[in-house]
Parts: C-alpha cells; sequence; structure tokens
C-alpha cells in the first residue's frame, strides 16, 4: 500500500494499493473522521481481497474512496 | 523579448571607504552593507567576509549562492521577492562577473545548508571554490526554526538578496566591459529559417515539494508548490524572476546564482536559430503525491507537444522521490513524440550497488549525470571556518551526521551536503560511470 | 612484487581435452601452459602456483571442488587470484567465476578473470569480480592475457582504479562519480553535453546516455493466498512508526535499522502518543495524530473481529524509508521476511510512505 506506485513498480512489487499520500497514507486531514475511517476501512479491505487474488503481472488494485 | 547583460569583470574584491567599482576592483564599504543587511531586525549578528579561490576558507552551513546584480532598465532584481513583482527579462542588467555573494549561518545549520572549501582537494567541488566570494555570514531570532532540521532561513536569504542587488548598484551608471544580448522572439513570429530547425524547450523541476509554505523555489515571489506547470521566456529565469528555496538536500540545489546563470539556457539561447529553434521554457515543479507528479508530468508534455516542440530537456532538482516526476514527465514527453533528453543526479550508496534513481523506465534512454549525492569524503582541516563547522553534523545537514566532524577540524560527509556540487544547472563537470 | 595464484582448466593446464574434464583438483608450484605467458607479461606480480580442475570436475561436483581447492590454499602466501580466461567457453566461464568467488570470500583478495560476452559466466558473476571482456576463442590469449596482467599490475601500484568501460571489464553494477578530468577525458559542463545529446537524438545521430537503465527488479508472485481466516498476517512499514521512546534507535533518515513491537494488546489500533512516527522524509503531524494512518492497524483489527481475516501476527515490523539506499532496503526486507518465515506469517500488509 503506497502512494508512490511507480517507486513500487520499479523496485519489483507485484500487488499494489494506492494510498492518498505520502505522509498519510491512509488517512486524510481534510476529511471528517468518519469519513477518513470509511476510507482507511475500504483501501485495507481492497489489500486484504489483492492478497487472495491470483494475478500474473504487477497489477494496481482500484481504490473507490 | 531582449535582455541585455552588462558584465564587470571582478578580479579584486576589498573592503574600503565606498562601495564602488572601478577596473576590475570591487570596493565594499561593510558598515553601509551591513546596514542593508540589518534593515530586517530579525538579523540580530553579521559580519562580512572576502575570500579568494586558493584562501585556506571552508564555509558551513552555506544557505544560498547569489550573483550580485541590479537592474539598469525594464524591472527589479528579484520581482516578487525582495521587490514588487515586476516583468522580468527585458532591458538591462548590471551583473559582477567572476564572483559571487555567499550566505552562511553563524551557528546554525538546516538540512538544505552545505559546505564550500576555497583550497585544497574539495575547492573544484562547487563553482564557488573557483569565485572571489563576498561571504555573508549572520544569526537570526528565528527561534521558532532555530533546533529545527527543516529551516527556512528567511531572514538571512532575503538579506543575501538585498545585499546582492545592493553591491550590484554600483556599476549601475558605470560602461559594461562586455554586452550580452538574450532575445527570443514570440515563438510563432520567428523566420521561417529559424522555424525550420527542430524546435526544443527546457523544462525545469526546481524544487517545489514542501507542503508548507516558506521553503520552496519562487517564482515572481510565488511559492512552486501552488504553480502548475506554466511557459516562461529564458530571459526572465536568466534576470532574477526564479529564487532558489531552502529544501533540498544541497548537492542537488539551484542555487539563485545558478539560475541567473544557467548554463544549459545560455547554451541553447546560442544554438538557437544555428542548430535549433529554442521554443523557451516549460517551468514545472516537484510534487509529493503520485497525481499531482503525474498531473505535471501530462501538462508539461501537453505544452511542450502544442508548443511544437520536437525536443526536450529536464532538470530535476533533486532525487529521491522526484525521479518519480523526472522519470514521469519524461515518459509522458516520449509517449507524444518529444524526443527527451534528462539532467539530474544520482543515489547509488557509498558502495555504489544502489539502483541510481528510485523510478526508471526504458523510454528514459538518454540522460546526462552529474554527480552521485553518496560519494564519501574525507576533509582535511581547513585553517579558517567562516560559520559553525560542528553544525555539519549537529544540525541534520544531509550530508552529514553525528560525529562526522573531529576535533582536528577534518570530518567526514557525503556528497550530500557539498554546497550545490552536482550543479545540475549544467555547471557540473563530473559524471557517474560504472565499476 | 605481489604473489599471483592462476585457476585455469585441464586443457589450458596442459592434461588433456575432452576426455580428461574429470580431472580432478590440483595445485602445482609454479607456472604451467598458459601461466607463463601471464608471468612473461606482468611486471610486479607473479604467478606462484597453478591451480588446474577439470571443466566437469567442477560442473558436477562443484561444492567438492571448491572445498578441495580452498584447501589446497590455505597457507599458500597469495595477494591477487587469476582465473582464466575462459573466452566463450561456458563451463570454463561459470568454473572461473565460481573459484574466484569463493577466493574472494574466503581471503578477501581482488579476484580477476577474462571471459567473451556471449560467456553465460558473464551474467552470473559480473556483480562478484573483475571479469575483463576477453576474446571469443583461444586465439585471443595474449591480448586477453595482457588485459589481465595489466591490471594487476595496477592493483599491484595500488594505481586508482578507472571505471569499467575504461580499464575493459564488465561493469559490477557499482556506480561512482567522477571528475571527467580525472579520467582523462575534456571537461565538457553537463550543459554542453546535455544540449549536444539533445541534438545527437534530434537528428538520429547515435549518442550514450551516460545512465543506462539497470534491468528492473522483477520478482516472481507469490501465490493468492486460499483464506486469510487460516492464516497469520503481519503488518510491515517503512513509515517509521515506533512505541514513542523508538526502543531500538532506528535512524530518522538512511535507516540501516528496524525493529519489532508487540502489538497483541493493542485491540482498537494504535494510539497516541504512545506510538509515533520518527520518519524524517514527510511531515509527521498525521501520523504523530493518529498512526495508524500509516499503519492501518485499527482496520485491520475491524476486520478481525468481523471474521474477514483470522489471526494477527503478534508483531509489526518497522524501518524508515527515507535516504535508505536501496542496498540496506533489501538487506533489511530480507531479515524481516527471515523473522516472518520463522513466524509462519503467509500474509503481509505493507505500507510504505
Amino acid at each position: 500500500m503506497c502512494n508512490l506506485t511507480n517507486i513500487a513498480k520499479t523496485v519489483g512489487v507485484n500487488k499494489m494499493v494506492p494510498t492518498v499520500s505520502v505522509p498519510y497514507p491512509l488517512g486524510n486531514p481534510q476529511l471528517r473522521p468518519d469519513d477518513e475511517w470509511a476510507l482507511r476501512y475500504h483501501r485495507t479491505g481492497v489489500a486484504l481481497d489483492a492478497l487472495e487474488t491470483d494475478v500474473s503481472e504487477q497489477t494496481i488494485f482500484p481504490v473507490k474512496i | 523579448m531582449k535582455l541585455e547583460i552588462g558584465k564587470f569583470f571582478v578580479k579584486d574584491m576589498v573592503f574600503g571607504s565606498k562601495t564602488g567599482y572601478s577596473r576590475g576592483v570591487l570596493t565594499i564599504n561593510k558598515e553601509e552593507a551591513l546596514a542593508v543587511v540589518k534593515e530586517d531586525s530579525h538579523i540580530t549578528e553579521a559580519d562580512l567576509y572576502i575570500v579568494n579561490p586558493g584562501d585556506e576558507v571552508r564555509m558551513v552551513p552555506v544557505k544560498e549562492a547569489i550573483e550580485m546584480r541590479c537592474k539598469v532598465s525594464g524591472g527589479v532584481m528579484f520581482p516578487g521577492m525582495t521587490n514588487p513583482v515586476t516583468p522580468a527579462g527585458q532591458g538591462r542588467t548590471h551583473a559582477l562577473k567572476d564572483c559571487s555573494l555567499i550566505v552562511v549561518g553563524k551557528h546554525w545549520g538546516s538540512f538544505q545548508d552545505g559546505l564550500i572549501d576555497m583550497s585544497g582537494p574539495f575547492q573544484r567541488n562547487t563553482i564557488y571554490g573557483s569565485l572571489k566570494n563576498l561571504v555573508l555570514v549572520g544569526d537570526t531570532d528565528e527561534e521558532f526554526e532555530r533546533r529545527e532540521q527543516q529551516k527556512k532561513n528567511r531572514a538571512l536569504r532575503w538579506a543575501g538578496h538585498r545585499l546582492a542587488e545592493y553591491v550590484g548598484k554600483c556599476v549601475a551608471a558605470l560602461e559594461p566591459e562586455e554586452i550580452e544580448t538574450w532575445e527570443l522572439e514570440p515563438v510563432n513570429r520567428r523566420e521561417s529559417i529559424v522555424q525550420e530547425l527542430p524546435s526544443v524547450v527546457y523544462v525545469l523541476q526546481p524544487q517545489t515539494q514542501m507542503e508548507a509554505m516558506g521553503y520552496n523555489t519562487l517564482i515572481y515571489g510565488w511559492d512552486g508548490n501552488h504553480m502548475l506547470p506554466t511557459f516562461m521566456h529564458p530571459n526572465e529565469l536568466l534576470d532574477g524572476a526564479v529564487v532558489s528555496g531552502s529544501f533540498m538536500p544541497v548537492s542537488s540545489k539551484m542555487s539563485t546564482y545558478e539560475h541567473c546563470n544557467n548554463p544549459v539556457v545560455k547554451r541553447l539561447m546560442k544554438e538557437h536559430g544555428k542548430t535549433l529553434n529554442f521554443l523557451g521554457i516549460v517551468m514545472s515543479n516537484l510534487n509529493v503525491a503520485m497525481d499531482q507528479k503525474q498531473r505535471s508530468a501530462y501538462m508539461v508534455a501537453q505544452m511542450a507537444k502544442n508548443l511544437g516542440a520536437d525536443g526536450a530537456i529536464v532538470a530535476e532538482e533533486g532525487y529521491g522521490n522526484p525521479d518519480v516526476d523526472y522519470i514521469q514527465t519524461i515518459v509522458e514527453l516520449e509517449k507524444v513524440g518529444v524526443k527527451t533528453v534528462g539532467i539530474s543526479n544520482e543515489c547509488t550508496g557509498r558502495d555504489g550497488a544502489s539502483q541510481p534513481l528510485v523510478a526508471l523506465d526504458p523510454a528514459a534512454n538518454a540522460l546526462v549525470s552529474t554527480g552521485n549525492v553518496s560519494q564519501y569524503f574525507e576533509l582535511p582541516p581547513m585553517k579558517t571556518v567562516l560559520g559553525e563547522l560542528e553544525s555539519m553534523g549537529r544540525d541534520g545537514l544531509s550530508g552529514g551526521w553525528e560525529g562526522c566532524v573531529r576535533a582536528d577540524g577534518s570530518l567526514v560527509m557525503e556528497n550530500n551536503g557539498m554546497f550545490c556540487s552536482d550543479h545540475i544547472s549544467g555547471f557540473s563537470v563530473k559524471t557517474c560511470m560504472d565499476y | 612484487m605481489l604473489k599471483a595464484i592462476h585457476y585455469i582448466n585441464q586443457f589450458f593446464g596442459q592434461v588433456g581435452g575432452e576426455d580428461m574434464a574429470d580431472y580432478e583438483p590440483e595445485i602445482r608450484t609454479g607456472t604451467v601452459g598458459c601461466t607463463q605467458i601471464f608471468n612473461s607479461l606482468a611486471k610486479d606480480v607473479e604467478v606462484t602456483h597453478t591451480v588446474i580442475c577439470g571443466d566437469n570436475f567442477m560442473a558436477s561436483r562443484t561444492d567438492e571442488a571448491l572445498a578441495r581447492i580452498l584447501a589446497m590454499l590455505e597457507g599458500v602466501e597469495f595477494d591477487i587470484f587469476i582465473a582464466g580466461p575462459a573466452f566463450n567457453a561456458g563451463r570454463y566461464g561459470a568454473a572461473c567465476g565460481q573459484v574466484c568467488k569463493a577466493v574472494k570470500e574466503k581471503h578477501g583478495v581482488p579476484v580477476i578473470t577474462s571471459m567473451n560476452e556471449e560467456n553465460p559466466g558473464v551474467e552470473l558473476f559480473h556483480k562478484d569480480m573483475y571479469i575483463f571482456r576477453g576474446g571469443n576463442r583461444a586465439t585471443f590469449m595474449k591480448q586477453d592475457m595482457e588485459k589481465l596482467a595489466a591490471f594487476a599490475d595496477r592493483i599491484a601500484r595500488g594505481g586508482k582504479l578507472l571505471p569499467a568501460v575504461m580499464e575493459g571489464y564488465f561493469p559490477r553494477g557499482i556506480r561512482h562519480e567522477v571528475f571527467l578530468e580525472d579520467i582523462g577525458r575534456e571537461p565538457v559542463m553537463a550543459a554542453d553535453r546535455v544540449v549536444d545529446m539533445m541534438i545527437a537524438k534530434l537528428r538520429g545521430e547515435p549518442y550514450q546516455t551516460e545512465l543506462p537503465m539497470p534491468a528492473l527488479d522483477r520478482v516472481p508472485v507469490a501465490p493468492a493466498v486460499k483464506d486469510l481466516r487460516k492464516v497469520r498476517l503481519a503488518l510491515v512499514t517503512s513509515g517509521g512508526i515506533v512505541p514513542r521512546e523508538n526502543p531500538d534507535r532506528i535512524q530518522s533518515c538512511s535507516a540501516t535499522k528496524w525493529g519489532k513491537y508487540d502489538i497483541s494488546g493493542l485491540e482498537k489500533g494504535f494510539t497516541a502518543p504512545e506510538y509515533k512516527t520518527i520518519h524524517a522524509g514527510y511531515d509527521p503531524e498525521q501520523a504523530d495524530r493518529n498512526p495508524n494512518v500509516v499503519v492501518p492497524l485499527d482496520a485491520i483489527r475491524a476486520y478481525q473481529r468481523e471474521g474477514r481475516i483470522g489471526e494477527v501476527d503478534d508483531y509489526y515490523y518497522t524501518t524508515v524509508g527515507t535516504g535508505t539506499t536501496q542496498g540496506e532496503a533489501a538487506r533489511m526486507g530480507r531479515e524481516i521476511a527471515a523473522v516472518l518465515h520463522e513466524r509462519n506469517v503467509e500474509a503481509v500488509v505493507l505500507t510504505a510512505t
């Protein structure tokens, strides 16, 4: 889970979930606490789904929030 | 747009009763000059020194280097910073050549500060080691950042720019020894013979990654973090519209001196009409988040393409995660058919075995390398230190660490802390090679 | 005068051809066969012993061959180890590489060999030693030996070694900065180099990048976890989240240390200020306010309560990824992976800043 997916790709990461930014990968000070939690819960869930998904090449898993 | 730079070649710099220039001798009235520095009440201590190439002098923590200049017609120096916002890049500017003004902290250093040696084995590592330098050493009351690794260094940097203009003004009314003329016509008003040459843009990615204000490169006084890529005339850069920031590990830094003398831009201007059609500068930025990096890359590519560029030179003021901005911009330019060459430094580790850039792409197939930030140096003691040597190990300078300064005045450090030493602006006479 | 040992195969050791390729390793005092050529060329280095081994013996019984050769070198004084040249002979190239690598690891002396660029030994061993660019067959013996002898002489004289392309060896995956004047080149400013490169690229003329793109790292994809409810999952981060007192003093920049800390009692996720970031490469305000924005332990715990995932490792693993070289990062990664493996962790969520 990282923001700079290009770097992750370069070093060979196979499963990537994009995060919000470098200083707060799974937060966002501009959101209300409830919304911030929803974002973190969602993206962490995408990462869990990614772990259970077979891929054949480097893959960025899309997020909705 | 036409800019004339009237040059005065300084052969000797001395302190004296009246600030002035005559036959190669630059005289500075110290008291008057220090009064200009102290116009800002945040400056608590200040002194001036003159150092020449070959002097046994080490300067650290160096914060900025500026060419001493003044506008004679057509605007002001450093518009939007030390002077009101005014268009730059036109009329006549007078400049004191073969010399610069160096700004040094009397005690306190920061992440972006560096070291200059005026003699010995490391004199050649920065161009300032072979210039005659007026050195401002000062301290401030900026308590809020005294112990911070990241410092805005505002009072000292602004004092430096005021001082550079004050000294520069002594040649305002004199006849230059040489006049350099920089001129480019509007991109669609050029002779057909020029239009037929391959068209090129220079893409500058100055350091703008600090989200808090006050640290980043300024463009007409505007913080580059709050800017999207834009089109500039090369004369604007050469005439002081861009002022260096206070954030980047310093071997990667482009000082304001270097912006005003950017040798890539000068060479492109010289090739203009002969081998190339130099369209101008795409002033981009460096960002923190992936979407910001991607946005700037797309916008640069679009602008270059629609200006009609066949080629682009991309310069990145930094290393580490800005490599993503650098490589991505090259990739997007190549994707729209603009042949692209890059210029920046590398970080291969002390053993040289690490990946040179954090982002790589096969499209980046033409790169100039200006140095390795992690090259390990052992510096002998130096007779005189201007500033405070201990800052290198104490204050979080990017090239130093706790214990890197020894009691006898020698030190070990990484190139990362050598002032502007990778000269990504184009002055570098280094490269990196495989071993 | 430095002392050298020279490794050659059965053919160049004048034992015999393919029929003698199972020849057991032996050491002889003095020079044998092509070794004489080396001694006639080198001025400050002299081969004192020659090791001969059959290519098949080395290929099929590698561990035994290396152990026997290293045993033979016990008590023999030498400063440099030379192998080959192996030209385009695949087995011989691999043998030279293996022997040089083993000798370098045990004795720490410079090891040099020579191969043709087509020799698979180059790809296998170029990061471990100086492999000089050699001819493709034995008729290049003298030329290849000249390069080895000249380089050995330069090592003997303690001269500064030049970049790979100038010395003539294959790059070892190491890059250093150089002043152009130090390698006898015109000190052309980077500005002129970049504009000249631009003009050449525009004209379709040849140019040479100063930073050839290294091959991108590719990692085999791990098979998907079948069911996260049935495995142990761990959290790893390069975002520098540590217990407040940073007990292992992990560095804020250019880290060489990583830590593993107990989170078994943190049912609701990380708490502040008990946990914070020490990462100097980003603004810490948000991470210090709520460390879960960097390591989403609170969300992981929620999924655990809901039964989406099963066990979460009692520890999380952390370091700082800023100014950290790739070499150090890879080492820490290997160390963390080894611990995860020992602890039977089968799934990891790694957050990077």
